[in-house]
């Protein structure tokens, strides 16, 4: 009897899962660079609470993962010669700072005072040697779609963008950032374009995330009557069985 | 629940975009205004089940983990340093800079202070001063017997007086540029301030190589573009009830959990 219960449990808790995760991508439905996750659940055969003769295979809901799109976000002008956006899925600037190597969508750079380019979190952006350093007396660097920088003419590095065989070795480390959680090596990305003066939007659609709100909140609502269901199956189970 | 607490940051970060926005929607024709811009980042991820850990004893292993993140916050304000369009005022001690640099202002404290903000006069010794009084760096003074003052581009201040026909020249307009505008400090009254973050001020002459050139007569517009600012608050407002939708739906659910019948 007290399968249902537990099935019913094993679903709350994914539920609540599950909206915690909407809750986060509906937050950063602004975020420059963000990608929208899901929670990936699956059904997990389990033991029975009890050895009774019901048929085999009582299927309790697990969640396994959670998946990201790294689909492109939507370009938007922003008219300042710093900000950099990615066109072409799954490729990152690649960044070091104080624990390592980090990876990023997120293009919105700025200089430092000795002219390095970084992040407003204060990790160095990578070129192919090493970190880039503008001379503000040259004006305005301008980057072309290979991510080629140079300032008045002179060459000054080229923006290190690259990508991984799987992305799922990717581990997100909050401000924008992805660490790499594996040995593998990320590869150069020869086929993205880097585009100057605009920043990738947040890739969270704000209509599927409010209907997968309404969706989990029913869910949950429909689960916990199960339960009540259930429970209240039992009560009266006991209750007519102990007046006989 | 976690999702309260997310869907409130979400919340507040939408409330300090709208009051980005509001300001630079106030500041729409303050002179030498540059616009700024809400930058958000999210926060940092929980790891409920590290990437890699074994899921059995058979050895299978969880291929991305399951990670949850704590919601947004804002990353930084930055001012966006684009050039505003230069309006025709025919001010004889308007300028607008055409390019990069700022004018220097000493302030009563002693410091120095940049603007974009060009709308100069004089005061009553013939200073070129800021309309708060302050003077402008290097000092000029215009003879009161001064009949025209011209401003060339690269910054020199000539004035003509009755009875002669060569402009005698008067002072030299400088300009200081940073390695990072963005760096500098707003104080009000359209003025900046150096910082650690923006560098030292690389002080000179308009119209070298990496100054911009002075325009006599012009000051130089704010760059908020009204259009895309309401848009951009329509967006903010929309996020903002859509993060209050998250907390409704929250407490319902915790509601819902609270009632269920023993």
């Amino acid at each position: 009897m007290e399968n249902a219960a537990y099935v019913g449990l094993s679903r709350q808790m994914t539920l609540r899962r599950e909206l915690d995760i909407v809750a986060n991508n509906i937050a950063n439905a602004d975020t420059t660079g963000f990608k929208v996750e899901q929670l990936l659940v699956g059904t997990e055969v389990g033991e029975r609470a009890r050895n009774a003769f019901i048929r085999p295979g009582v299927s309790f809901v697990l969640d396994n993962g959670v998946g990201r799109d790294f689909g492109q976000g939507a370009l938007g002008q922003t008219g300042r010669d710093l900000d950099f956006a990615i066109e072409g899925e799954g490729a990152f600037f690649k960044l070091t700072d104080g624990q390592g190597e980090a990876y990023t969508r997120d293009g919105a750079f700025t200089v430092d005072a000795e002219g390095r380019l970084m992040t407003e979190g204060g990790a160095a952006v990578q070129g192919d040697a090493g970190d880039i350093i503008l001379d503000p007396a040259l004006g305005e660097p301008s980057v072309a779609p290979d991510g080629t920088i140079s300032q008045n003419g002179a060459l000054v590095g080229r923006l290190a963008v690259v990508r991984f065989d799987s992305l799922a070795v990717l581990e997100k480390g909050g401000d924008g950032l992805y660490r790499n959680a594996s040995n593998a090596a990320p590869a150069e990305a020869p086929d993205v374009r880097v585009r100057q003066g605009m920043l990738e939007g947040s890739n969270v659609n704000p209509i599927l995330e409010i209907t997968n709100l309404i969706e989990i909140q029913r869910a949950y609502e429909s689960v916990t009557r199960m339960i009540e269901n259930t429970t209240d199956l039992s009560r009266r189970a006991v209750e007519r069985l102990g007046r006989a | 629940m976690r999702a309260l607490r997310t869907a409130a940051s979400g919340m507040a970060a939408q409330q300090l975009n709208v009051e980005v926005i509001s300001n630079n929607i106030a500041n729409m024709n303050t002179v030498g205004f540059k616009r700024q811009r809400a930058e958000f980042q999210d926060l940092l991820y929980q790891n409920v089940e590290r990437m890699g850990a074994q899921s059995s004893s058979q050895g299978t292993v969880v291929p991305t983990g399951i990670q949850i993140g704590a919601g947004v916050k804002a990353g930084s304000v930055y001012r966006i340093t684009e050039q505003g369009s230069p309006t025709q005022t025919g001010g004889r001690y308007d300028m607008a800079v055409d390019g990069r640099g700022y004018f220097q202002v000493v302030l009563p404290s002693g410091e120095t202070a940049y603007t974009r903000a060009g709308n100069f006069s004089v005061n009553g010794e013939g200073q070129l001063v800021t309309d708060d009084g302050y003077a402008v760096e290097p000092s000029i003074t215009i003879p009161q017997d001064a009949i025209d003052v011209t401003i060339s581009k690269s910054g020199q201040v000539q004035v003509k007086t009755d009875g002669q026909t060569e402009p005698a020249i008067v002072g030299q307009l400088e300009l200081a540029s940073f390695f990072n505008e963005a760096g500098l400090e707003a104080v009000g009254d359209n003025l900046l301030m150096e910082t650690a973050a923006s560098g030292t001020a690389n002080v000179g002459t308009p119209g070298e190589v990496g100054f911009g050139q002075i325009l006599q007569g012009y000051t130089e517009a704010s760059n908020v573009d009204a259009v895309s600012e309401i848009s951009a608050l329509i967006i903010a407002q929309r996020a903002y009830e859509m993060n209050s939708k998250v907390i409704t739906t929250a407490d319902q659910m915790l509601s819902v959990a609270g009632q269920v019948k023993s």
